[in-house]
């Protein structure tokens, strides 16, 4: 961090205990889970739009906000409140009459225990209020002073009791809190420091390490001041970070906001320290986490003070005096020889050791046990070859994997009648035929993230489960990037993307605000493939039972609640470790909320994350699963070490690499991925025979089959009670604890049905038909179901241009030609609502003013937000003004409009887009790709421009060309005014168009030019 | 850590070797040190990874990617200590052990793994040459008296544990200098026995007493030990020689291997002027049986002294040079190894089994008669191959079988019970049948490695620690997750 200033980036999950069941002493940090948005008030990009971010905060006495007074701006400003031992120097020793400080010692009397930690804190609290009463504006707790005898206060539960405490006494706006503490290194300590009431901190330990190593030479390079500096950026970032995936943008607002969940801690203990903080399995207290201290202590003034004695600990990688990991070399080498010997053995060696958890309590499902045994024969439970359809693997993307591991899991899994997953980022169509030998490459599901990818009509249609991802396990609440070097022409050409150019996924669906959005999205991709399931995928935490019930009524047709555990890509770790719950509280959350509600029957309920062994899948079962997700497992069968290398593209064994050298070090084979799909499932049926289950139907939501494992005289763990999870809802009416019926989309009055009747010579045999229809706003996803049809007779190559011409009079709803295709020509007199032209696939789509009307179209809105978001291909002419986002993440298609709301052309990656009006703020934030043109009218400004990716330039001969061509086109579909002003006056007007280019698509078109004249001379 | 792509940049390297025929002039070490940006490289092929086997397979888990990215980032010093927090001597390690690490290197899967020992090597000898080795002398004694009986690895890691927390230790060695196995069993020209001396002066400079040429429960009485220690900790080794029962064993002419080898350290040492006939293999046809390392050491030893011919036996039949499928990684691998010793010149026969020594009139050996075996599965035993007798001529053989177990004399008289295979019985914290008896090393886990060996010197000084003061400190190893 200190080198790049960058939080540092992991991979593939977390298999460590949680803190309130590891043997090693934990900080009170680790037992609480950052929360995150999903759905509804979504998750933002504070990098992309940084501009409304801010990561400063203010120090001293607080004033009420509705006065307007003065005395509001006597503040102190810091712009990074990660603080140097410098910066708080210059704070302890202010001398100014209107800041005064004063500094507390946060210690307690080691020999006392907790106890001690109690009357110390009263004490500070006292003195406290005392200074404050005194006019003390800023207090610095510091626990600068530890000794043998003088034992450090988890700063935490010091600041966050201050706060607490002095908010009860009507106090707490008349100072601020500094931290001065070696006990924050990680974005997430610092994040819940800020999120329970601090104002700056200095974290002198960190600064001392960095000081060392800067002495060792391990930081070269650089000075010592910017070492620090850097780590003190990297911090900031990483928690902007984390306010962000909750939606937050502004430290200020973030700070006190307290939105985290306690995972093992008790009722009472939050009560005094951290009141209001969810916690769900209660746990342990002041006396255990005083120990916890205690161990801490003695190992630093007992043993040596030289370097070796510093442990690892070996929390990210395995290390054997550090954290025990669940996959370890042992479970990861008998996993491996027994899908390659298939040998059941040495598999159920590997879940012994997986399951039994006796020696080293690791998860939730590690301390329940099956009770109420009821044995029949094995040979009554229903086949292996019928559970294993209800198996799924994990959204990887091709590009995060390599081909060859993401086609061996489709095969495997084809095989097997189960479910593999695209993963965000298309698919090769190649994939979606039938290979010689009668396998098939081709993903069941078929993944709908933010980057939309590769998200065609073709695509969908060739799925049999279409997965919208909300959040995932290892990030929940972020999105994700894949670095230019990895995007190679292969991985480009399924993404519908340009060699070398990086993408970028931003944090939310920018089509889904709420849940209401979400529906719309649900009900596009059931009209974009009606024979496909739509599946919501939600990540674990407090409140995710609400989110499922209302994905429910939006529709969903599956529900996945992932662990945050899971993950196997590239994530910061500070999200990998810290960002959302465990399965077994989420999914005990959902089942019981959408049984109580009785919504269950209408969704099928998923589950995932760390999924290993036919133990967890069956409480996972009991507790309200009926299908199941996998993804490191199947990996590690596959060949995966757990290296832990996947976004370095490094990986040696051709799994999470797109280095063609090490990708033929791929040595997986569908039999070993199938080989432990067969070990789960027979392992999963002999647990169903001995509780009498014929069926895993009959299993699902039991959950009165578990229970907590008795005698656990673990000094942590005996406090943890399992209640909440175990709690199935009985009542005299009879609930339904699994799904029983399919959800009705009313897709019958769709307009597109009625199209169809209209069409089918023109769909089948290609001959040119114009149809003229009327439109009113609740005819959603117009085009979609066409589309859906066409590309099931077609193809990718559709109709030829302009085959089935539509004409529309009216104000069309939202998701207007949504995923319409080659052939399709759409056109709306009237308006047209959000999301049109979402994943344009080929289609030429316009709206245009109606023709009586008068007004000045360039000065008008015509369509609403988002419009063509994740367009691949295909045109669009609108004759008036867009809303905000306007081809947000577009990746070809070319798009006219006459002006635009703010964050225009996101995350573009191609595609031409030209704007014959104004443009809203913060255009071309994080575009790596494709062109804009702007029309520099009277309003028009550089500063609206976010210039971190791109380069404004001036218009050459070619330029001229397209945007005169485009204009034409744009005149002649739609009669602009605009457009036939700028061409009647061609010479002089073309002067005013500005070119917007980002940077690294300008490397990468040479790149790719120099290429194809290299081909050219061999 | 690291370099991300060093594995892709550079080639593995091996420690060179001075030419056969210079270095067989004499029992000096013949490596050569490749130079210091050669090593920065070979450590950069450390991939850092995500779960490094080689620090499972490694028995005294060393921190291998650690020290390997300081290596990488020539920090040799902070080197030296992470290797030194789990491995109290890696010169003798770094010389003498077969590297599991690197059987189990991830890097091995795909490519020759990371030349780990040669790296663990030159860490401890850059540490010593610029003299970062110094003497931890403790900070305080507990006043509690430990007696370690043996000095070979197992009873120094320990002595060295033990004392840096303030116990006072005295090593007891029957032999007249310190080392055990290291000491005489070794040849010099793959450890010379300066390096022993240069730790046991440390070891001596930190406190610990050791005492030559003394033999409990012979001139030393068995009363005295448990009088006037604390806690006893065994480390007495493997040393009963495993016979081969054949007409003509008794011949002269036969030897055991450990004899030979004793008797040429004792001469390279100077404490013998010339060899004595008996163990003298020059001008000799020499036939070793047994085709382990200590078998490789009388080959190397041989060929020094200059003999005429040298064959090897070994029982089993000729490894793959590749692992198989039943072998696969990161499990030891069964696969040919061909020692140094082997290449300074010797004709090895595999699937062999000697039946019979036929000796001259003088009783001396002439020679040898073998016979071909092969493996039978359903029998799980050798069976020999029919019309395969083969009559050898021989002037020296040298019996290279391993060892059965301790010596049974001392436990006996100690009082300690022996488990089936007749090692040391100790329960799971090194303790034997008496409280304050402990035992680690060959004599506990039967004969195997010196890796083996000091990581049961150190987990026992844990034990021993914590029952004489409640609690211990020093460092010990979790096994959570082993191979």
């Amino acid at each position: 961090m200190s080198i790049s200033g960058k939080e540092s980036i992991g991979s593939m999950g977390i298999d460590t205990p949680l803190a309130v069941l590891s043997k090693k002493p934990q900080l009170v940090y680790n037992y609480f889970k950052q929360l995150f948005a999903q759905v509804t008030n979504p998750p933002l990009d504070g990098i992309r739009e940084e501009i409304i971010t801010d990561t400063s905060l203010s120090l001293g006495k607080g004033y009420n906000i509705f006065d307007v007074i003065e005395e509001h701006s006597i503040s102190l400003n810091i712009n990074n409140p990660i603080i140097s031992n410098e910066d708080l120097d210059k704070i302890k020793y202010i001398n100014h009459e209107k800041f005064k400080s004063r500094s507390l010692e946060c210690l307690y009397e080691f020999k006392k225990g907790h106890n001690g930690i109690e009357e110390a804190l009263d004490e500070i609290v006292l003195k406290i209020e005392r200074f404050v009463d005194e006019g003390i504006n800023i207090i610095i707790l510091s626990d600068r002073k530890v000794s043998k005898k003088m034992a450090p206060i988890p700063i935490l539960l010091a600041c966050s009791f201050v706060h607490q405490t002095m908010i009860n006494r009507k106090k707490r706006s008349k100072f601020g809190i500094i931290i001065e503490s070696a006990e924050p290194r990680e974005p997430h300590h610092f994040s819940m420091l800020f999120g329970y009431g601090a104002s700056a901190i200095n974290p002198y330990l960190v600064n001392e390490i960095i000081s060392y190593h800067h002495k060792t030479g391990y930081i070269k390079g650089i000075s010592l001041e910017s070492a620090i500096a850097n780590f003190n950026d990297a911090i900031a970032k990483g928690i902007l970070k984390v306010m962000n995936k909750i939606g937050i943008s502004t430290l200020n607002s973030y700070r006190g906001s307290q939105i985290f969940e306690a995972l093992g801690l008790k009722t009472n203990f939050i009560n005094k320290y951290f009141k209001n903080t969810p916690t769900r399995i209660e746990g342990v207290g002041l006396y255990v986490l005083e120990k916890e201290i205690s161990q801490r202590v003695k190992f630093a003034f007992n043993s040596e003070p030289d370097f070796s004695s510093i442990k690892t600990g070996g929390e990210y990688r395995w290390r054997r005096d550090g954290e025990n990991h669940m996959l370890n070399p042992n479970t990861i080498s008998k996993l491996q020889d027994s899908v390659k010997t298939e040998n059941y053995s040495s598999y159920k060696e590997y879940s012994e050791l997986i399951n039994k958890q006796e020696e080293q309590l690791m998860t939730i499902r590690g301390l329940l046990k099956f009770v109420d045994y009821n044995p029949i024969p094995i040979e009554e439970v229903e086949p292996w070859t019928e559970i294993v359809k209800r198996f799924k693997t994990g959204a990887m993307s091709y590009g995060s994997i390599s081909k060859e591991a993401h086609e061996n899991l489709a095969i495997a899994m084809n095989r097997i009648g189960g479910k593999s997953n695209s993963g965000e980022g298309g698919e090769d169509f190649e994939r979606f035929k039938k290979d010689e030998n009668g396998d098939s490459r081709n993903s069941s599901i078929k993944q709908v993230a933010s980057g939309r990818f590769g998200v065609s009509s073709y695509y969908l249609t060739n799925a049999d489960e279409i997965q919208i991802k909300m959040a995932q396990g290892a990030k929940p609440g972020e999105g994700g990037q894949l670095p230019g070097p990895k995007v190679n022409p292969l991985i480009a050409k399924v993404r519908n993307s340009t060699p070398y150019v990086g993408l970028i996924s931003p944090p939310p669906h920018h089509d889904i605000y709420s849940i209401e959005d979400l529906a719309q999205l649900i009900f596009d991709l059931k009209n974009a493939n009606r024979d496909a399931r739509i599946n919501v995928k939600l990540v674990s935490e407090v409140g995710v039972g609400t989110i499922a019930a209302g994905v429910a009524k939006a529709k969903a047709d599956v529900i996945l609640i992932s662990g945050y555990d899971g993950g196997t890509g590239a994530s910061p770790l500070t999200s990998l470790k810290h960002a959302g719950l465990p399965w077994e509280l989420g999914l005990a959350e959902a089942q019981q909320t959408l049984v109580l509600n009785n919504l269950r029957s209408r969704v099928v309920l998923e589950c995932d994350g760390q999924l290993k062994t036919g133990r967890d899948v069956a409480i996972a079962c009991l507790l309200g699963a009926e299908e199941f997700g996998f993804s490191t497992a199947p990996l590690v069968a596959s060949g995966c070490i757990m290296m832990r290398a996947c976004h370095l593209n490094t990986c040696p064994v051709g799994i999470a690499t797109q280095d063609p050298e090490l990708r033929k070090n791929f040595k997986g084979k569908p039999e070993h991925v199938i080989n432990f799909m067969y070990f789960v499932a027979q392992e999963l049926r002999e647990i169903m025979a001995n509780l009498g289950f014929r069926t895993v139907e009959e299993m699902i939501g039991q959950s009165q089959k578990l229970q907590a494992k008795k005698g656990v005289e673990d000094y942590k763990v005996k406090g943890i009670n399992l209640d909440k999870i175990l709690y199935k809802p009985v009542s005299n009416n009879t609930y339904n604890y699994r799904n029983t019926e399919t959800q009705d989309h009313n897709l019958k009055k769709v307009l597109d049905f009625k199209i169809l009747k209209e069409s089918k010579l023109s769909i089948n045999k290609k001959i040119k038909t114009y149809l003229d229809f009327k439109i009113k706003n609740t005819d959603r996803s117009v085009g979609a179901i066409l589309s859906n049809e066409i590309s099931k007779l077609h193809g990718e190559k559709g109709l030829p241009r302009e085959t089935l011409n539509l004409t529309f009079n009216g104000s069309a709803g939202q998701s207007f030609g949504a995923f319409a295709v080659k052939g399709l020509k759409m056109t709306v007199f009237g308006n047209t609502n959000d999301y049109f032209g979402k994943g344009l696939s080929g289609g030429i789509l316009s709206v245009r003013i109606p023709k009586k009307s008068t007004f000045e179209s360039e000065k008008n809105i015509i369509t609403g937000n988002v419009a063509l978001y994740g367009a691949i291909s295909g045109e669009a002419y609108i004759n008036g003004i867009a809303g905000e986002r306007f081809c947000v993440r577009n990746s070809g298609s070319k798009a006219v409009v006459e002006g635009i709301g703010d964050h225009g052309c996101e995350y573009m990656t191609g595609g031409i887009v030209l704007v014959l009006g104004n443009i809203g703020r913060n255009f071309g934030a994080g575009m790596s790709g494709g062109i804009a043109y702007i029309y520099k009218n009277e309003q028009f400004s550089e500063t609206e421009f976010n210039m971190e990716m791109i380069d404004l330039e001036s218009i050459n001969n070619q330029d001229e060309d397209i945007i005169s061509n485009m204009l034409e086109n744009h005149f002649s579909y739609t009669n602009s005014k605009i457009a036939k002003m700028i061409l009647s006056d061609w010479v002089k007007e073309k002067y005013n168009f500005i070119k917007v280019m980002p940077k690294e698509y300008k490397i990468a078109l040479e790149k790719i030019a120099q290429e194809k004249i290299n081909e050219l001379i061999k | 850590m690291g370099k991300v792509k060093g594995f892709k940049e550079y080639k593995r390297i091996d420690e060179k070797y001075i030419p056969v025929r210079k270095r067989l002039k004499n029992y000096k070490e013949f490596t050569i040190p490749p130079k210091e940006a050669e090593l920065n490289s070979q450590a950069a092929r450390c991939m850092d990874c995500g779960v490094p086997f080689c620090h499972s397979g490694c028995p005294l888990g060393n921190l291998i990617p650690d020290f390997n990215d300081l290596v990488y980032n020539n920090n040799w010093k902070e080197a030296l200590d992470t290797l030194h927090s789990t491995n109290n001597f890696p010169e003798f390690t770094g010389r003498l052990c077969p590297a599991p690490c690197e059987a189990s290197c991830v890097l091995g899967i795909i490519d020759p793994p990371v030349s780990i020992e040669l790296i663990e090597k030159q860490i401890v000898e850059r540490g010593f040459e610029e003299n970062w080795i110094i003497p931890k002398i403790p900070v305080k004694r507990t006043g509690k008296k430990i007696a370690i009986i043996g000095s070979g690895p197992a009873g120094l890691a320990a002595s060295q544990q033990l004392n840096s927390v303030g116990h006072s230790v005295t090593v007891f060695e029957r032999d007249n200098k310190i080392g055990g196995l290291l000491r005489y069993g070794i040849p010099d020209f793959k450890l010379e026995k300066n390096i022993i001396d240069r730790r046991i002066d440390i070891l001596v400079q930190e406190g610990i007493k050791f005492e030559c040429n003394i033999e409990v429960g012979k001139n030393m009485k068995i009363k005295d030990l448990e009088d006037n220690f604390d806690a006893i900790l065994l480390c007495i080794g493997s040393s009963i020689k495993r016979e081969l029962d054949i007409p003509g064993d008794k011949l002269s002419g036969v030897i055991q291997a450990m004899d030979f080898l004793t008797h040429n350290n004792k001469y390279v040492d100077g404490q013998i002027d010339e060899h004595i006939n008996k163990y003298d293999a020059k001008g000799k046809n020499v036939i070793v049986i047994g085709g382990g390392d200590t078998g490789s050491d009388c080959i190397g030893t041989s060929n020094r002294h200059g003999a005429k011919s040298v064959t090897n036996f070994e029982l089993a039949e000729k490894p793959s040079t590749e692992r198989l499928s039943k072998n696969p990684w990161p499990h030891w691998p069964f696969t040919l190894k061909s020692s140094s010793s082997h290449k300074e010149g010797v004709e090895r026969e595999w699937s062999i089994l000697t039946k019979e020594f036929i000796g001259d009139k003088n009783n001396s050996i002439k020679n040898l008669v073998t016979v071909n075996v092969e493996f039978n599965q359903e029998k799980n035993q050798f069976v020999e191959i029919p019309n395969s007798k083969k009559v050898w001529d021989c002037d020296l053989v040298i019996l290279a079988l391993g060892f059965t177990g301790p010596e049974k004399k001392l436990p006996k008289e100690l009082n300690v019970t022996l488990d089936k295979k007749g090692n040391i019985s100790a329960n799971s914290i090194y303790q034997t049948k008496k409280n304050n008896i402990f035992t680690a090393g060959d004599c506990r886990r039967g004969q195997s490695l010196i890796v083996w060996a000091i990581s049961e010197g150190r987990e026992a000084s844990y034990h021993v620690d914590k029952y004489l003061m409640g609690s211990s400190n020093l460092s010990r190893k979790n096994t959570f997750g082993d191979l």
